[in-house]
């Protein structure tokens, strides 16, 4: 694009280069289409890959490190006390981080994508302005895919000051390890980033307004997070809302339901208390792209919003704000661009949070499908029954199937210990698939490892497993 | 079990449809591929038969509302029955799109889309590929899971009862109160398919109109001669199925007028077919009928097509398609009168041939003034792929053909 003076037509402009921006840009390159992808950050890989999914998963292993050579002592083992040099750490992270941002720098040359550095706005239903650092241009495109995604919600007593009261972004890339933290939200990415800190050494404690962890799953999946969270020394303030910091005494006001104030002192305080869709000042009147009444981009299963040629992918269409939703939007959006009959068809979007033990989920919850008015089976297998979980010396958890009755099609999985987060893709691909428990029930599972949970616990919906005692 | 039927995909390129005319009520006990209602859509109207038996219980559009491809119609069963894999509802207002249910906000999103009709991935891309909707078909896989086969099936049966009557649109009474300075009427489906098609050609073609005149005088006296012989068998023979004829031979030899272009992929499509567009004044507006292939045909036999596809569109009974697939239309504005004009080309085709009135005119022949039967014909072409030569040689090749019969004749 020359900057400044003319304008670049183009097939199609991506703006967003996040999962699911980079994603369909680079598989509409591949297809041939003329693509401009506009990123108003230095790299490419938006959330996810600088400041989110892969930033939280690289501090989650080595806080996980640490946590396991504490526990290894009745094994035999000793390490002596774990020093944590945050400096070093947050470095390999940005390696890794690196690594993986310039790989898909790569890959969209490759596929001929022509990558924009610059802030877009939409001056028109057909016409992109594209501020860069060297100046002004002007982008028309045929079609238009928003993947601009989301950032953090900033509290009204809590404002971002990038040192006491941060966000997720800064939580990721710590200058020190610090001593209090209190993380403000009990979702994924607070509870996340609340295994990490107490594992690698922090004094945590959650503020959750909620009554409960997680409460939209299967009780029993907060019941047992908390408790092992609690063992590594979180401590947790249910049913209250943060108010407030002192910067100069360092407390923190919380209230709870009743309107009772309390203080706990904490050195940094770390909002991830919900995210917004990144829809404000990016001219989507001037497009004709309408917004629900939370700020997020409506779309259809073809991923259209309101104006026609404008799509939507990814966080900023609001729903579970996950990457692999975003990346499975891509390639959706891609294919209806290229003029495919596809549509986001897949019934399940997998949950996931990487905490200690992990959680992950797919489909119905018991209580959903009660709800439904459906009868329902289930089947449970604690973790503590698994040769596998207990030789990773980790008994924590269990998992969960949910069948109908009356096909006893699976209809959710949720699961509770360590590595359920690959576990749970075996199960979303059998409900993607439509299986019923005997699908599950009559396949081989390698031993021992955990995904033989699945299939136990699929058996003990039917009355059948082997492993613990029926009754 | 109740089932919803959905305004299925009838055809290549349409996306909504109108509803005209509701022939159940709720309540009605309907028969397997009994019409249910007429919707009209592109160039035609369109009764759409039941998908199979049993009672009406409830019709989601109201007559006069758009529907688009996929929208709920009807749900055959039970009124109180719960509709098997009905999303959430659209509170009556078919133009919001659906938007995915978990995509609501909240936690509590129903019903949830686990409880769709159960089929792998795979299954789903083969029914969105073959325009089936996966949540009306039966399953017969284990636990009731839909197959491949039954996607196939359903598939099958939906192309089975094809050809779609066509009847009449009515004209919705206008909603506002008559004014006596000016009259609001509702622009009829048609009528914006042809503003749309309109606008679109001449923003998108560079039309240039190239007009010559041809003496006919021989050729409409071989018409004259011919045609009490061919009207003997009941079809009014005019003299249009010549120039049909002619205009084939005349775009075989220059084959750039029966081509569109891909933009996509910058590539000029050669069309080695000749499906010939004919223009009809109809009273609901402009409809283009295609005689298939009529280079293949002779002129008695297109003569008979012609009355055919032409009475049928001005009853609007034609199949859909019937109207579409052209490479090259012809208008005969002879009737109308005028001198000449300058049609619109037909997208995605690249030129228009105008046949207009035929008149006896004094003209030079040998040194002597003589009256022959003179006519002027016209051609508008794209200039973004025929230059001026080009068209101006296929009009000389057109103007040869139509004065000399027999060099037509030798041609065909
Ligand atoms: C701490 C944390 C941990 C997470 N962990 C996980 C996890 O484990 N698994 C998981 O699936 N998800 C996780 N997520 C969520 C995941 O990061 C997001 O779902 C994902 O990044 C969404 O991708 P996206 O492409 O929609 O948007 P984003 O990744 O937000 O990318 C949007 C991009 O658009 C750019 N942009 C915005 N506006 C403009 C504009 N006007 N012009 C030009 N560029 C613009 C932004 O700079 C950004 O780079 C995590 C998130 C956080 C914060």
């Amino acid at each position: 694009m020359v900057v400044g003076t003319l304008s670049r037509a183009c097939d199609v402009a991506v703006l967003g280069g996040g999962p699911g921006g980079y994603a369909a840009a680079i598989r509409l390159g591949q297809s041939g289409k003329d693509v401009v992808l506009i990123e108003e950050r230095a790299t490419l890989g938006g959330v996810c890959l600088n400041e989110g999914c892969i930033p939280n998963k690289a501090l989650g292993h080595a806080a996980d490190l640490v946590a396991d050579t504490k526990a290894a002592g009745p094994m035999g083992l000793s390490f002596g006390t774990p020093s944590v040099d945050m400096v070093r750490l947050v470095k390999w992270k940005d390696g890794v981080v690196q690594r993986l941002t310039k790989g898909v720098q790569f890959l969209a040359e490759k596929a001929n994508v022509e990558v924009v550095h610059g802030h877009a706005v939409f001056a028109g239903p057909r016409v992109l302005r594209v501020e860069t650092g060297a100046g002004m241009g002007e982008i028309t495109f045929k079609h238009a895919v928003i993947a601009t995604g989301s950032s953090p919600v900033e509290l009204p007593g809590l404002p971002f000051d990038g040192k006491r009261i941060i966000g997720p972004r800064e939580a990721l890339s710590p200058g020190e390890l610090h001593g209090r933290v209190a993380v403000i939200g009990g979702g994924y990415i607070g509870l996340g980033l609340a295994s990490t800190y107490a594992k690698l050494g922090s004094k945590v404690s959650v503020v959750e307004s909620t009554a409960s962890l997680l409460w939209y799953l299967d009780p029993e999946v907060g019941d047992t997070l908390k408790r092992r969270m609690e063992k590594l020394g979180v401590s947790f303030m249910l049913s209250n809302r943060a108010e407030a910091f002192d910067d100069g005494t360092g407390f923190l006001t919380v209230v709870d339901a009743s309107g009772n104030r309390s203080q706990a002192p904490a050195d940094v305080i770390i909002v991830a208390a919900g995210r917004q869709a990144n829809t404000g000042g990016i001219g989507l009147d001037a497009a004709g792209v309408a917004t629900d009444a939370r700020g997020f981009i409506t779309v259809n299963e073809r991923l259209e919003t309101s104006a026609a040629g404008v799509h939507a992918i990814g966080d900023v269409t609001g729903g579970p704000l996950l990457a692999h939703k975003a990346y499975r939007e891509a390639k959706v959006v891609a294919g209806v661009i290229m003029g495919e009959p596809m549509a986001l068809d897949n019934v399940v979007i997998p949950g996931i949070v990487f905490t200690d033990p992990e959680v992950a989920w797919v489909g119905m919850s018991e209580k959903d499908a009660r709800d439904a008015g459906m009868d329902v089976l289930t089947g449970t297998f604690p973790l503590r029954a698994s040769g596998g979980a207990l030789a990773l010396n980790a008994p924590e958890g269990f998992v969960k199937t949910v069948a109908d009755a009356a096909t006893k099609r699976i209809l959710g999985v949720f699961a509770v210990g360590r590595g359920v987060t690959e576990l749970i893709s075996k199960a979303g691909l059998a409900i993607e698939m439509g299986a019923l428990l005997d699908d599950v029930t009559a396949v081989m599972e390698p031993h021992p490892t955990m995904s033989e949970a699945l299939l136990e616990s699929a058996e003990a919906a039917l009355g059948t497993a082997i492993h613990v005692v029926q009754g | 079990m109740a089932t919803v039927f959905r305004f299925p995909d009838v055809g290549e390129g349409i996306h909504e449809g109108r509803v005209v005319e509701w022939l159940v009520r709720v309540g009605d006990q309907v028969r397997r591929d009994q019409a249910l209602v007429k919707v009209e859509t592109d160039k035609a109207v369109v009764e759409l038969p039941s998908p199979e038996p049993g009672p009406i219980g409830r019709l989601h559009a109201e007559t006069g509302q758009t529907i688009h491809v996929g929208d709920p119609l009807v749900t055959i069963g039970d009124a109180g029955e719960q509709p098997s894999g009905e999303p959430a509802p659209t509170d009556g207002r078919p133009e919001a799109k659906a938007i995915p249910p978990d995509r609501a906000a909240g936690h509590t999103p129903a019903p949830h889309r686990v409880l769709r009709a159960p089929a792998t991935p795979h299954t789903r891309v083969l029914a969105r590929r073959l325009g089936v909707d996966i949540e009306a078909v039966q399953g017969t896989g284990p636990g009731g899971r839909i197959t491949d086969d039954d996607v196939q099936a359903a598939h099958s049966a939906a192309a089975a009862p094809a050809p779609q009557p066509v009847a009449l649109p009515r004209l919705e009474p206008s909603p506002r109160p008559p004014s006596a300075l000016e009259e609001r009427v509702p622009m009829t489906h048609l009528r914006k398919v042809i503003a749309q098609a309109m606008q679109t050609s001449s923003q998108t073609a560079a039309a240039v109109t190239h007009v010559d005149e041809a003496d006919v005088t021989e050729l409409y006296a071989w018409y004259k001669e011919l045609k009490p012989q061919v009207e003997q068998s009941g079809v009014r023979f005019t003299i249009l199925p010549f120039f049909l004829k002619a205009a084939t031979v005349a775009l075989k030899t220059h084959p750039l007028l029966n081509a569109s272009i891909d933009e996509e992929r910058g590539e000029i499509v050669y069309k080695r077919f000749y499906h010939i567009g004919i223009a009809v004044d109809t009273p609901e507006g402009l409809i283009v009928p295609v005689i298939r292939e009529a280079d293949t045909k002779s002129v008695v036999a297109i003569a008979g097509e012609i009355n055919d596809v032409a009475a049928r569109a001005r009853e609007r009974k034609l199949n859909l398609d019937e109207i579409r697939g052209g490479t090259f239309t012809i208008t005969n504005m002879g009737p109308l009168g005028g001198v000449f004009a300058t049609p619109i080309i037909h997208q995605p085709e690249v030129a228009i041939l105008g046949m207009h009135a035929i008149k006896d005119r004094p003209v030079v022949v040998d040194g002597e003034i003589v009256i022959r039967k003179m006519m002027y014909l016209s051609v508008t072409f794209d200039h973004r792929i025929i230059d001026g030569a080009e068209a101006g040689r296929f009009m000389n090749d057109m103007v040869a053909l139509v004065s000399n019969p027999k060099l037509l004749m030798a041609r065909i």
